[in-house]
């Protein structure tokens, strides 16, 4: 919203406050002013000019050839095609060079043939009114060579104030509530608003039916004579609509803008001529009632809007727009001024419902100061009486039905709210601002300890209703700015840690650091097209009502699928890759809140490698960073399944590979035996081409975090005491059908090396020609160690012998290394 | 034999004399000195001399050997040295080469930020706090003193949640008892001052740093999804000199530095008083594109908690006050790195990942 200082300056003295400190005191006071203009800047370079010599063009009926003197040296020559151009006349002058408000800079010119140094300004093109009749006429006795500004003191600072930094204060939508602020701020008088002191004796006949009064509860009609049609508002009137961007019309239409932008107070004129009946019914909207806006737009109704209805039908969307039908125009000869209060709810729903906020409708759902229905009436009257002397007030205005703010006494304590706010205040600097701002005082005994506070009608409505609003008053116009920072006093104790949350941070420091992984954030929401890819129904989804892009209305399960859809992008520059994400997942539970889980998810993409299997596979890469995780939870014993989890395991992996997946399952021995834990995999085959990622291994992993955090919490991992004599490192290959599975052959090897196998370690897997067909060969280090002696050859030997039984058992052999 | 000799020990000393590098010596230790080397075959055939020629023989071969041995140490520390002095010189090394590319990994920017506050908050006895994304309508609102009828309700800023088919039919029902209770994207971090408040009860020191969700079309500056971080006191005698110091705080851990700071109004319905924190602009001194050219940037909204969201969680108003305040977290992160689109926050983009190394 725009403030004009000099419109607020004729309620309240600014002569000497700098429009910028003005600006910061309203931001530090009320609401944020966010920016500051000078009206009229534009016009910096427009001087007055005056034309010493006029004559015709010799080319050009409609044009004449000037000489203008502005000031500044020689005349120059102008060519100007306005009608009332004429010898001795002053005008405002823009000299060769000039950046005019449209933005067009004046050159040097020659108009058929003549040259022109300089444009004569219609108050059009000075963006100063509608009137583009002729060229702006000066007073005769302007001098030359002054600022045009200067001359019409058009200058006018304007202060920009974010509308919603107002919501919460009905009294700030005019500039009257801007006086009263600023006065109660700098401590000055408030000027009162000049308004009609008497309506005419006699009361309007005309009938006002309030046939909704929810909706509204007061209605007043005012009719007026206007002598003669409508003309243009003087100037003086035309300078502070523009002044605040609002486009003079016509001076009934401008004088209702006037009222609205002091005082806050929509009103609207009818032409009481077209007004059948005339009367007023204020009622609901019939369901689907179509009514055209003066904008030409057919709108089409339901039952909680508000319409204003004549005898024969829908004339005004009530307190959003008048109709098209009865407005006012040229041949206007009668009007009835509606000023009314209406619901603010209602006209909230209406203008939002069909997009259509106006200034009135901005104003109507703050909860208006039911009182400013009438005010608003006699201060149009007031200003009637000079804009358009001729026009007359055919009677008192009929005012129907009843509105009012409510009373409210409420109770300021000095002391508690000078604690409450830092603020050493005594009781008397915290009256003085809120009398000057309208509320009444009473000490409410003779201690003084606290005072009755009455608040005026225009903060009644909602904004000043407990007695914590008056410490938000007393402490704003104290200044907040003046409050000091204390420590508080508390009891020094450990805060709670929540444990998932703990856990969540080691890992996602082990991932990184340990792991070189790339910590992500993905979107919670998921496009429809995942519960199909998943293979899910859309019911096993929370999903949402009203989703930010149509479509993508599936809240995800767990972040695998959105951490999935940041692989593509990445791939374009970054042949491989590692994220991950702790993240909530939602599905739909057993009431309307969805079940959350916490998960940590991570996905990884390399190109692919020759085997698909074993440690330096994607695979076998998914498989240790799960285990790797879990033993720092700490775990050191857990179950390990191939496939996917059951049906009735707690976390299940749509996006996992059937046949390439692991399932981690908590151990037997622990309290939470055989829950799922992990799921580590491939990407499913299906989504791989779905994502169009068949180019590359994808793997992934899911943790609970909650289940693992259930299992471990408290636990330290246990120290193990070094062993004290050397080991035995032995190299073994094995030769074995590949139908032999890694596990079995892992297991026979263990059972071979017994209590001295320390340490297992699989490092190469090979099938070639060489080994026959359908042969692989698995080669390990063994490490070999006893606690109570070194070990010799010949226990060497005896393993050997041992593993190429259990080789010849698995139906292959034991290969020389 | 005599001569043999004395020709080994000349052709060895030359070669020792010649050699530029320690192999090369190794060649003349195997060749002549090792086991089967031409002065210890030589001295081996010595059991073929007659006996009285032996002990001279033996002597003189020993001499040889001696001799040879000493030349090769010699020659040995000689190359050694010089190879010594040469690294010295810094001969043959390029220490401009560069080494391998780390092996990288990162926490999130939104990361590292958030738990640099939470560690801050945590040594001040705040606990960290965390509340569902997927929040009762409610929590989001009424509890927060933002009645039905607010503005700030609307569906145009609040996503919500479908009820799910099993429940339509009772909360249909729910809704005509006027109990509905409807399921949104929390908005606000605010919501977990309600849970807190609930769970906990006062005294309660509490900051929740989150995910909040608003239905608004991206662009550079603007999300659906973004990060917040609540932080909240209730207890007895809490007031607004004490949120001012909790709000400087927060700032000086995250810029590192004492920043002025100024209290404005504000108008947040959960609040009353309500205010806007400005800090004097950490990246200039006299104006910049980031304040705007005012020297002051709105860093953080806050206020006390307004009575009837301390009476919506059970606590007595008249008892207990406490301040709320509210820290855009993603905007912290944009602010403090210089991130130029929002939208980099959550793309997952490796290129963006990169540049925060933890
Ligand atoms: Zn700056």
């Amino acid at each position: 919203m725009k403030i004009s200082l000099n419109w607020v300056g004729e309620f309240v003295d600014l002569d000497d406050q700098d429009p910028a400190q003005v600006a910061e005191l309203l931001s530090l006071h009320t609401a944020e002013v966010e920016g500051l203009e000078v009206f009229g800047d534009n016009l910096r370079e427009v001087v007055v000019g005056e034309v010493v010599e006029c004559g015709r063009h010799p080319q050009a009926d409609k044009l004449s050839v000037t000489r203008v003197a502005f000031g500044a040296g020689e005349t120059v020559q102008v060519v100007c095609g306005a009608p009332n151009v004429r010898q001795g006349l002053k005008v405002a002058f823009a000299p060769v060079g000039t950046v005019l408000p449209g933005g067009l800079k004046l050159k040097k010119a020659k108009l058929r043939g003549e040259l022109s140094m300089g444009m004569i300004c219609s108050a059009q093109e000075l963006e100063l009114s509608e009137d583009h009749q002729g060229i702006l006429e000066l007073q005769p006795e302007a001098k030359v060579g002054q600022p045009l500004i200067e001359h019409l003191a058009l200058a006018d600072p304007v202060l920009e104030l974010d509308n919603k930094s107002l919501t919460h204060r009905p009294d700030l939508w005019g500039h009257y509530g801007f006086a009263r602020e600023l006065a109660a701020i700098l401590q000055r008088p408030l000027k009162p608003l000049p308004v009609l002191a008497d309506w005419p004796e006699a009361q309007s006949e005309i009938p006002i039916h309030l046939l909704d009064p929810e909706g509204c509860p007061l209605y007043l009609g005012l009719p007026v004579e206007l002598g003669g049609r409508p003309s243009p508002s003087p100037e003086w009137l035309q300078r502070r609509l523009l002044a605040v961007g609002q486009r003079p019309l016509s001076d009934i239409v401008d004088l209702t803008n006037f009222v609205l932008l002091e005082l806050g107070q929509p009103t609207h004129a009818f032409d009481l001529d077209r007004l059948s009946g005339p009367e007023i019914q204020v009622r609901a909207a019939e369901e689907g009632e179509v009514l055209t806006t003066l904008d030409g737009q057919p709108r089409s109704l339901q039952a909680q809007d508000l319409v204003i209805a004549d005898g024969s039908g829908g004339v005004a969307l009530a307190g959003v727009m008048g109709g098209g039908e009865t407005e006012v125009g040229d041949s206007t000869e009668r009007i009835l001024l509606e000023s009314a209060v209406f619901h603010p709810v209602r006209i909230r729903r209406t203008s939002k419902r069909l997009a259509l906020r106006t200034e009135a409708s901005s104003r109507f759902e703050k909860s208006l100061d039911p009182a400013l229905a009438e005010q608003a009436l006699q201060r149009f009257a007031y200003l009637l009486a000079k804009v358009r002397p001729q026009a007359r007030l055919m009677a008192a205005p009929a005012k129907t039905g009843q509105a009012a703010a409510p009373q409210r006494r409420l109770q300021l304590e000095p002391a508690k709210t000078s604690a409450l706010l830092g603020l050493p205040l005594q009781a008397e600097e915290m009256l003085r601002p809120l009398q000057a701002l309208g509320f009444q005082t009473e000490a409410k005994d003779e201690s003084r300890q606290a005072y009755w506070v009455e608040v005026p009608s225009w903060r009644a409505t909602k904004d000043v209703t407990l007695d914590i609003d008056l410490v938000e008053e007393v402490g704003r116009l104290a200044g907040y700015h003046r409050i000091e920072a204390v420590p508080l006093r508390a009891p020094v104790e450990a805060p709670w840690k929540d444990p998932v949350r703990n856990l969540a941070r080691r890992l996602c420091d082990r991932m990184a650091g340990t792991h070189h992984g790339f910590e992500s954030q993905a979107y919670s929401f998921l496009d429809q097209r995942w519960a199909k890819r998943l293979n899910l129904p859309l019911e096993a989804f929370a999903r949402l009502q009203n989703p930010v892009q149509e479509g993508v209305d599936l809240v995800r399960r767990d972040p695998i699928p959105s951490l999935l859809e940041q692989v593509p992008a990445n791939l374009l520059e970054n042949e491989r890759g590692l994220l991950f994400e702790c993240a909530k997942g939602y599905q739909p539970g057993n009431g309307p809140l969805p079940e959350e889980r916490i998960w940590f998810g991570a996905v990884a993409w390399s190109p692919k490698s020759k085997t698909e299997d074993g440690p330096e596979s994607m695979f076998g890469r998914m498989r240790s960073l799960t285990e790797d995780l879990l033993r720092c939870a700490p775990l050191d014993d857990w179950q390990v399944q191939t496939g996917l989890p059951s049906k009735q395991d707690a976390l299940q992996a749509p996006w996992a590979h059937p046949s390439q997946s692991l399932c981690w399952h908590s151990s037997p021995k622990t309290k939470d035996a055989g829950r799922i834990l992990a799921v580590s995999a491939m990407l499913d085959p299906q989504l791989r081409e779905e994502l169009s990622l068949e180019n590359v291994a994808v793997g992934l992993f899911l943790l609970d975090l909650a289940a693992l955090t259930q299992l471990c919490e408290g636990r330290l991992p246990r120290f193990e005491s070094p062993a004290r004599f050397p080991a035995i490192k032995v190299d073994v290959a094995l030769a074995l059908p590949v139908t032999v599975a890694y596990d079995q052959v892992e297991k026979a090897l263990r059972e071979a090396g017994g209590k001295l196998l320390e340490d297992l370690r699989l490092f190469d897997i090979f099938q070639g020609a060489s080994l026959g067909e359908g042969i692989r060969s698995l080669a390990f280090h063994a490490t070999l160690r006893s606690a109570s002696k070194t070990l010799s050859e010949k226990d060497e030997q005896k393993f050997l012998k041992r593993v190429e039984a259990a080789a010849q058992r698995l139906g292959g052999n034991l290969r020389s290394c | 034999m005599r001569e043999r000799l004395e020709e080994l020990r000349r052709e060895a000393l030359a070669i020792v004399a010649e050699a530029g590098e320690e192999a090369r010596l190794r060649e003349v230790e195997v060749r002549f000195l090792g086991r089967n080397g031409e002065i210890t075959g030589l001295l081996r055939q010595l059991g073929s001399l007659p006996a009285d020629q032996r002990p001279a023989a033996g002597r003189e071969a020993n001499l040889v050997k001696a001799a040879l041995q000493e030349a090769l140490d010699q020659r040995r520390d000689q190359l050694q040295q010089a190879s010594l002095a040469r690294e010295l010189r810094g001969e043959g090394f390029d220490p401009t080469l560069p080494g391998p590319p780390p092996p990288a990994g990162a926490l999130h920017p939104l990361s590292q930020v958030q738990r640099r506050l939470e560690d801050l908050f945590s040594s001040m006895g705040f606990l960290v706090a965390d509340g569902p994304e997927v929040e009762w309508e409610s929590y989001n609102f009424d509890a927060l003193n933002i009645p039905p009828d607010h503005p700030a309700r609307e569906a145009q800023d609040t996503i919500f949640v479908r009820a799910p088919q099993a429940t339509a039919e009772a909360s249909a029902a729910a809704e005509s008892d006027g109990k509905a209770d409807g399921v949104v994207l929390r908005s606000h971090t605010s919501t977990v001052q309600i849970r807190a408040l609930k769970k906990h009860g006062p005294p309660l020191r509490v900051v929740a740093p989150g995910r909040v969700f608003r239905q608004e079309a991206q662009d550079a500056t603007h999300e659906h999804t973004f990060h917040q971080m609540e932080g909240l006191v209730v207890d007895r005698g809490v007031g607004v000199a004490h949120m001012l110091h909790a709000m400087n705080s927060l700032l000086e851990g995250l810029f590192g530095r004492k920043l002025e700071t100024r209290l404005r109004p504000g108008f947040f319905p959960f609040v009353e008083p309500g205010f806007e924190l400005d800090a004097r602009c950490p990246f200039c001194d006299s104006g910049c594109r980031v304040c705007k050219g005012s020297t002051w940037i709105e860093l953080m909204p806050g206020g006390l908690v307004h009575p009837n969201v301390l009476e919506a969680c059970d606590v007595d108003p008249e008892v207990y006050s406490g301040y709320a305040f509210g820290l855009g977290l993603s905007r912290v992160v944009m602010l403090s790195y210089g991130i130029d689109d929002i939208r980099w926050l959550l793309s997952g983009d490796l290129r963006f990942l990169r540049q925060f190394p933890s």
